[in-house]
């Protein structure tokens, strides 16, 4: 799958918060986008399940207890979620290492940054595949939310895991502390209800306002 | 009477049996439930999907223990309880259809769910035992063999391999998940896991899962090319789509056995199915397959070693390891190996792999240092940055045990000799760990001063390999380079061992080629000569500094003149852009590389993060005669402060922060280089580290990349470090600072932990930490001294702990 990478996303992962990157961070950021292409090996998982909430603030997918508020508020109005998993593979954790044994951490900084934005583009396409199923049957789609936003927490990520199957369709492992390997992952609960979303996209839904990979571009108000 | 299993794989098709998972959610399995639960919750329908594999006509069914492990049921009697009973309910099975007289029960295991170190956080022991323990408890519920099955990473494969072969005495096969590219999610290819696993001893190898049997199709033909052991494939039904919530295969059972016929004239030998296939798809297999002629595996006599993706045949033409990881009359890297410096390795490995090495030899004896500890520290980093196939190499049988345990593919093994005490110790190694064996033609009586007794030697040592099931293409002799400068004849009698071990015992070679000059002047004109001569008697094997032009030239000349390079067109793309000759003194620069430019100050090469520029510059200015602290103070210094300003004050970004940190980082190497020798000033000593459950370390990277630049030296624990480790460390080396990184709100908690440790362990010690989720307040909740937003912020607060 070609992926359409919003460049400006890997310059807000190097802390440029919407200011113009001189040449040199542009060349870099491009040189590693290209040294990506070659490295990586884009896969996804995913699949709609029921929404269920025994109780105030708690969500149920296919036996699956999530305790969050956040996630709870984030998913009114919604009858069903879209559970998925994506993934960049090995290779930019691989190329990242190298480049930091190799002593080059701006170059190191740089693919982090770009192999951020890959796997946001990647799950942007992947979302927009599931919009249009939705939207197919009537239904529209809120934001992604993964655990680890807000109050998600963690340790769902087992649960999460199990009900698609992840590590084997996409080859995803998690550590002792729920964190996902390759590092260039991302697993996300996407609400399907039947009125379009009218939260704004991304940042705007978390509170640490000095945050320095804060996207500012979509939460004026 | 059942024949063994190993009487009958390989020697005529076996067939296994077909998936599980869709059976048991037919009959009302849920999607996030443990599958494993069923065989103590629904005996009756675990009896029945086994029977009804025999019945379809499987010689092998699997026992439904997949995920059985203790990571998945921690409570040790309930997984005995689950793992026993899914065996039992397969010899149940066996009985009923019959079939008690000619088919198997396999103990199915699949992998952990967690990628091991270094990559992951899983460490390599561990999953031994996380393998053994159900692996014991399956062979004594009455498994005849063990399959493996749905991996994904080589490194766990082996784990899981040498699992069987320490905890059970059962055949043991093994199969692993391509993707359409031909690869494990890892990057092993069919090659690079056939050498591997051959290495290993498994007694069967093949695919599962993944992809339907016609796009699995190329991948086990490359198996079956490469392959000396009997070759298993049992792909899904096709490729999946998901259909009303549902995942389902697109081929019918009629469709599934048509294609899986040409995986059986293709030659694999035993057959089965994966997700999507059933009872009903297994025997429309058998059927479709009966027929078609079988013929057994074939042994390859191939010479390969190989990484965790990449395999190197030693053979069809000469290979270069490079040997600069080898502390033997180098006081950089023995001080490096001292201080624990893997960075400093892992660079040479790098830089050696740049110039061309297709190998990499590590050799980390040194006196003082726990020699098996360092090998199993340097392998697995080596590992997580380089895909070159390694040589491990020791003296010391526990450093080379340890090293061949964690290595992550074939390697080759650095050495065994004709004497009793070596063969004793190497040779079991080798057999348990596989790998190509270097032999060295001595023994009690010393080096054979004659080709002829070194081949004698040779010879013994083969012998005495295959009494271990070693075999001979797995054995490569060294021809002894010894100084010339001592013996006239010595060149000419390890040329003529390499003819003679080629010619008669039909044995590859290898030579540490530098070992001809020792005492030499000029070293590096006899080497190259040396080893032109050596080449073109066969060598096969070349430990060499791949570093050294002379030597790679000598390499690339001869491959152009011996037919090994078409159209010389290796040699045109390494010298087609070389300006001036190659033997005139200092030309090793390429053209259109960034020379110093006249105008270039030093403090602009680091102000613009121009790598290559600064550390020329700052050679340039030291061969001037140019003081080296005037260097550091007059332009580095300021320099650098000057680009730290301009990023405190957000003019200038990390980017560039980082460009001309990594361009200070370079000119202060070379001014290092030029006080070697001379003590040199530190302005303090600290220890950073990411905490326990996080691996997310590049934060932590960068400011230790700052840090040194502003003259701290930096003791760098790693990433997922331990409290106690932290604490151990801080005792260790006394430090007064320590700084401490974490990503995710919940490995603050960890950080939380070892404020408290070293709070109470080392009371004088101040604690700086920073991360994503922190906040100054954050900080301030769990204690710590300092909180630093950026790597600027950390150096600033350092300079206060350490004022000048």
């Amino acid at each position: 799958m070609a992926l359409e990478v919003d460049v400006r996303e890997a310059y807000r992962y190097l802390g440029l918060r919407g200011r113009a990157p001189d040449a040199a961070t542009e060349r870099a950021v491009d040189e590693a986008l290209r040294a990506l292409e070659g490295e990586i090996d884009p896969k996804h998982v995913a699949r709609r399940f029921d929404l269920a909430r025994p109780e105030d603030g708690v969500l149920e997918i296919e036996g699956l207890r999530v305790k969050s508020r956040a996630l709870y508020r984030h998913l009114d109005g919604c009858g069903g979620v879209f559970l998925m998993a994506a993934t960049l593979g090995i290779g930019p954790d691989r190329l990242i290492a190298r480049a930091q044994a190799a002593g080059a951490m701006a170059r190191a900084m740089a693919l982090q940054a770009a192999a951020a934005a890959m796997i946001e583009a990647l799950c942007d396409s992947v979302n927009a595949h599931l919009a249009a199923e939705a939207m197919a049957r009537g239904r529209y789609l809120r934001p992604r939310f993964s655990p680890g936003y807000g109050d998600f927490p963690l340790s769902c990520q087992p649960g999460l895991f199990r009900l698609l199957d992840v590590q084997r369709r996409i080859g995803v492992t998690l550590t002792d502390s729920c964190m996902m390997i390759p590092t260039k992952s991302v697993t996300a609960v996407v609400g399907v209800c039947e009125k379009a979303a009218t939260r704004p996209d991304k940042c705007a839904a978390c509170e640490r306002r000095d945050c320095a990979f804060r996207d500012d571009r979509k939460d004026k108000p | 009477m059942r024949r063994p299993f190993l009487e009958r794989l390989g020697r005529e098709r076996l067939y296994w049996d077909g998936g599980t998972g869709s059976l048991l959610q037919a009959r009302g399995l849920r999607g996030g439930e443990l599958p494993e639960r069923w065989n103590l919750s629904r005996p009756d329908v675990m009896r029945d999907v086994a029977l009804g594999y025999y019945r379809a006509g499987s010689d092998v069914v699997n026992s439904n223990t997949f995920g059985a492990n203790r990571l998945h049921y921690p409570d040790p009697e309930a997984l005995r309880a689950i793992v026993t009973a899914g065996v039992e309910h397969v010899a149940w099975a066996r009985r009923a259809a019959g079939r008690e007289g000619d088919a198997y029960i396999s103990l199915d295991i699949g992998p952990t769910g967690r990628l091991l170190k270094p990559m992951g956080d899983l460490d390599f022991d561990d999953a031994v035992a996380i393998f053994g323990e159900v692996m014991r408890v399956g062979e004594a519920a009455g498994a005849d063999l063990i399959l493996i099955e749905t991996m994904n990473d080589t490194l766990e494969l082996k784990a899981a391999v040498l699992a069987a072969k320490e905890y059970t005495r059962l055949p043991v096969c093994a199969t692993c998940v391509f993707d359409e590219k031909g690869k494990l999610l890892t990057g092993g290819t069919p090659e690079s896991l056939v050498a591997m696993l051959e290495g290993l001893r498994v007694d069967g190898l093949g695919v599962n899962c993944g992809l339907g049997p016609a796009q699995l199709l190329p991948f086990v033909k490359r198996m079956l090319a490469a392959s000396s052991l009997p070759v298993i494939v049992s792909p899904n039904a096709g490729l999946p789509r998901v259909e009303n919530g549902k995942t389902v295969y697109d081929l019918s059972a009629g469709q599934f056995a048509g294609a899986m016929a040409d995986v059986a004239r293709a030659g694999a030998h035993a057959l089965g199915g994966c997700c999507g296939t059933t009872p009903e798809y297994i025997a429309r297999e058998i059927e479709a397959t009966r027929g078609i002629p079988f013929a057994p595996p074939v042994r390859k006599r191939k010479t390969v070693v190989g990484s965790f993706s990449r395999v190197v045949e030693i053979g069809p033409r000469p290979v270069i390891v490079g040997e600069r990881i080898n502390p033997t009359g180098k006081k950089k890297l023995q001080q490096a190996l001292r201080e624990r410096d893997l960075d400093a390795l892992v660079a040479l490995g790098l830089s050696q792999e740049d110039s061309g090495a297709q190998v990499l030899d590590v050799n980390v004896g040194l006196p003082g240092i726990d020699e098996a500890e360092m090998m199993a520290a340097v392998v697995p980093k080596l590992q997580s940055v380089s895909a070159l196939p390694l040589q491990i190499d020791s003296s010391s049988p526990e450093a080379l045990e340890r090293g061949l345990r964690l290595y992550n593919g074939k390697p080759l093994i650095n050495s065994v000799s004709g004497k009793r005490e070596s063969l004793d110790a190497v040779l079991p190694l080798a057999a348990k760990y596989g790998g190509v064996l270097i032999a060295l033609p001595l023994d009690e009586g010393g080096i054979p001063a004659t080709a002829e007794g070194r081949v004698a030697v040779a010879r013994k040592i083969v012998d005495a390999a295959a009494k271990h099931g070693i075999a001979r293409e797995d054995i490569v002799v060294d021809g002894l380079a010894m100084t010339v400068s001592a013996d006239a004849n010595s060149a000419r009698v390890t040329l003529e061992t390499l003819r003679r071990v080629r010619d008669e015992l039909g044995l590859h070679t290898v030579l540490g080629v530098s070992n001809i000059s020792f005492g030499l002047p000029q070293r590096e004109s006899i080497n190259a000569f040396f080893f032109t001569m050596a080449l073109e008697s066969g060598l096969s094997l070349a430990i060499i500094n791949p570093g050294s032009a002379a030597m790679m030239a000598a390499y690339r000349a001869w491959l152009a003149l011996s037919g090994h390079d078409p159209q010389c067109a290796g040699f045109i793309a390494a010298y087609g852009q070389q300006a001036g000759s190659l033997f005139a003194a200092g030309a090793a620069a390429p053209q259109g590389a960034a020379a110093p430019q006249a105008g270039d100050s030093l403090a602009d090469c680091v102000r613009f993060g121009l790598v290559e520029r600064a550390a020329q510059q700052t050679r340039a200015r030291l061969d001037a005669g140019q003081d080296p602290m005037a260097l550091i103070n007059g332009a580095l210094i300021p320099a650098l402060d000057e680009v730290g300003k301009g990023f405190e004050a957000g003019t200038l970004f990390l980017p560039q922060l980082l460009m001309s940190a990594d361009a200070a980082k370079a000119a202060f190497a070379v001014v290092k280089e030029a006080l070697s020798g001379q003590p040199q000033a530190v302005r303090g000593t600290l220890i950073l580290a990411t905490v326990k459950g996080d691996i997310h370390d590049i934060g932590k990277n960068i400011v230790k990349v700052l840090l040194e630049n502003y003259g701290y030296r930096v003791i760098d624990l790693g990433k997922d470090v331990a409290p106690e480790a932290v604490v151990e460390a801080a005792v260790r080396h006394s430090v007064r600072l320590v700084g401490l990184s974490a990503l995710m709100t919940t490995t603050v908690a960890s950080m939380e932990e070892t404020i408290r440790q070293l709070r109470e362990k080392c009371p004088g010690v101040k604690v700086l930490v920073g991360g994503a989720v922190l906040t100054q307040a954050y900080a301030d909740q769990i204690g710590a001294d300092g909180y630093a937003k950026d790597a600027m912020d950390a150096v600033r607060y350092a300079d206060t702990v350490f004022p000048e």
